[in-house]
């Protein structure tokens, strides 16, 4: 473990992966004292002024907005909208802030989910072979002739709108490759003499599962999920980009993309007028994916079998 | 005198047949022993001749297309054949343990040695870590691993081939065995570790009130550790008698052929006997006797009909119709 480490660490690419996911860490644990809540939900992101046009970075709280917070007995120390408004007045770098949270979240908990069931199946799947191998795997083939994006937008859509939907679709068709994965290095270990071994000594099947196979073939599905939380995030993002993903206003990035999907081109005569509402939500987005893969992308050298020799 | 030992493990009429794509391959076709307490047999024969599938048979170890479809394993009078999977797997590592070929690849290549050995003492003995671990540092200690309050934290890429087997030998041996069944313990090994790894298997067994089956195709480590010895060849018991006897009595053609073909230091030979022809395709025995094509012996009774296991004296079993013509030819060797 130590030696994984060291070696994530003293690689250029992965260094840069690791700064970044460091950075955005750093962003989503300290989100309420960057930028503190102004409603009681904090995903909430607070609006800056009725205007409908984005408005540019640097602007203040419009008076009327200001009096609403008051009225509300809100403290609002945040007046400024430092990267600019998105359509409706919401507040860019607010969502930003919290948008890292949200991101997180949907990485995560999909990705852990998802793996979860693959790695359940798939080596339920492959150990005890005949019938129960069938059964199985040709549910995963059903599932796996959806088209992912489609699949997805279909069950968000039946299941409403909201980020645990987003998430319970996501994981409802992302749980098959790792499945796969792990189905085929069981498959290949399970022939090896140690487990017969271990059988001989009378361990149950379900330890055998967990304490000889997994750890012996674990490691690329544990890259594959690495690689998976940033396609995740451009998923949900994506879902939500297309109006069926979070709800409007929701710190989202994809959703504060989808905001920014009227004024990508501004005015004519200046197109780049609306940079803002677009461009920052979208360095994130790409930041956020590009941290997760460079770091995935360092495991499975690292944890690729044919280098482990060396271990 | 070796009868009125009481009986540990009984086969009769043993058959394990693989249902592969190209026909049924009887890998054991009928085989029957039995083994007595504190008793070492050892089963001989050559790469594919049944004999690891009949210990795998025993421990009901084997997956499809792998079957067996007829006779009965007798342990203390119990059939094995009639337990279910979840009464057969109290029984493997408690009441039969095995010791495995090599002995790098039968140890789990992430987990601890401690952990290892411990796993199958606290799943049969229901204690704790510590104690397990504690009972494994003195199995280490027992099988001649020097440091074992070290070794039992090491992972089994830091053990040399030969620790690795005595580690193997300790896992076996941990929860006191009644049977004990060898797969060819030494074959991996060079001929220095073979002779310590033989040394300390026979002084375990000295203590280890159990029994023990060394299978293995080394007439050399039969002969160091054997009582009795079943000599296979196509998926059947060939000769059956104590060690002896076959050594000094061959009464089978492949047994004979087998004793022939490897030096001694009590005779000598200008040039070492060869078994013609090529061990039979399992999916094609020949008619009558399987030795039949690569035998000298062989008379045309031989190809048509297949010769029954009979007892020539005591405790003595031959599957041959030409054993007297064999016992005369060994007598002007031996």
């Amino acid at each position: 473990m130590n030696r994984i480490l060291k070696k994530l660490f003293s690689n250029a690419t992965s260094l840069i992966g690791i700064i970044l996911l460091v950075f955005f860490i750093v962003i989503a644990v300290f989100a309420p004292m960057i930028t503190p809540p102004l409603s009681d939900d904090p995903y909430q992101i607070p609006r800056m002024s009725w205007d409908v046009n984005p408005q540019p970075p640097g602007s203040s709280m419009s008076e009327d907005m200001r009096e609403i917070y008051l009225f509300m007995e809100k403290d609002v120390k945040w007046d400024k909208a430092i990267c600019g408004t998105a359509e409706g007045g919401y507040d860019i770098f607010y969502g930003l802030i919290w948008g890292t949270r949200t991101a997180f979240k949907i990485g995560i908990i999909t990705v852990f989910i998802s793996m979860l069931i693959g790695i359940i199946l798939g080596s339920v799947s492959a150990y005890f072979g005949s019938w129960i191998d069938e059964v199985l795997m040709r549910i995963t083939d059903i599932f796996l002739s959806f088209p992912f994006l489609v699949a997805a937008m279909v069950l968000t859509t039946v299941l409403g709108r909201g980020l645990d939907k987003v998430m319970i679709a996501l994981i409802s068709f992302g749980w098959m490759g790792y499945a796969r994965l792990i189905r085929g290095s069981i498959l290949a270990t399970k022939e090896e003499t140690y487990v017969m071994a271990a059988k001989a000594l009378g361990v149950k099947d379900a330890k055998i599962i967990w304490k000889h196979l997994l750890p012996n073939t674990i490691f690329p599905v544990m890259v594959q999920g690495s690689m998976n939380i940033g396609s995740m995030v451009i998923t949900a993002a994506a879902l939500s980009f297309l109006g069926v993903g979070a709800p409007v206003g929701y710190a989202d990035w994809g959703q504060m993309v989808s905001f920014a999907r009227n004024w990508i081109i501004g005015s004519p005569g200046n197109a780049g007028q609306y940079w803002y509402a677009v461009f920052y939500p979208g360095i994130f987005i790409v930041l956020f994916v590009l941290s997760w893969n460079l770091i995935g992308d360092t495991l499975r050298d690292i944890l690729d079998p044919r280098l482990r020799g060396e271990l | 005198m070796k009868n009125n030992k009481k009986t540990i493990l009984e086969i009769k009429d043993l058959k394990t047949h693989f249902f592969t794509e190209d026909g049924v391959v009887k890998a054991v076709d009928g085989v029957d022993f039995k083994v007595y307490e504190g008793e070492t047999l050892g089963i001989v024969g050559e790469s594919g001749c049944g004999k690891s599938v009949t210990a795998f048979s025993i421990m009901q170890l084997l997956d499809y297309p792998g079957k067996t479809v007829g006779g009965k394993i007798l342990f203390k009078g119990e059939d094995l054949l009639e337990k279910s999977e979840a009464e057969m797997r109290k029984m493997r590592g408690k009441d039969i343990a095995m010791i495995f070929q090599e002995p790098m690849t039968a140890l789990n290549p992430v987990l601890t040695i401690g952990f290892q050995i411990s796993e199958s003492l606290r799943m049969h003995f229901k204690i704790n870590k510590t104690e397990a671990m504690k009972k494994s540092i003195e199995l280490l200690d027992k099988v001649g691993i020097p440091a074992p309050e070290q070794r039992v934290n090491e992972y089994p890429h830091q053990l040399s081939g030969g620790m690795r087997q005595r580690a193997m030998i300790a896992m076996a041996l941990s929860c006191d065995p009644i049977l004990l069944i060898a797969d060819e313990p030494t074959t991996a090994l060079d001929v220095t570790i073979q002779a310590q790894i033989l040394e300390l298997m026979k002084s375990l067994l000295r203590d280890f009130n159990g029994s023990l089956i060394m299978i293995t195709h080394d007439l050399g480590v039969i002969a160091e550790i054997a009582d009795r010895i079943a000599v296979m060849y196509a998926g059947k018991i060939v000769e059956y008698a104590d060690k002896k006897t076959i050594f000094h009595n061959p009464s089978h053609p492949y047994t004979f052929g087998l004793l022939t073909s490897i030096p001694r230091l009590d005779m000598e030979v200008e040039r070492l006997n060869v078994i013609p022809g090529i061990v039979p395709n399992p999916l094609h025995f020949p008619d009558g006797c399987k030795f039949n094509t690569r035998c000298k012996f062989a008379t045309n009774k031989c190809r048509e009909e297949e010769p029954v296991l009979n007892e020539l004296e005591n405790g003595h079993l031959v599957r041959c119709w030409h054993s007297d013509k064999v016992i005369e030819e060994a007598k002007k060797i031996f």
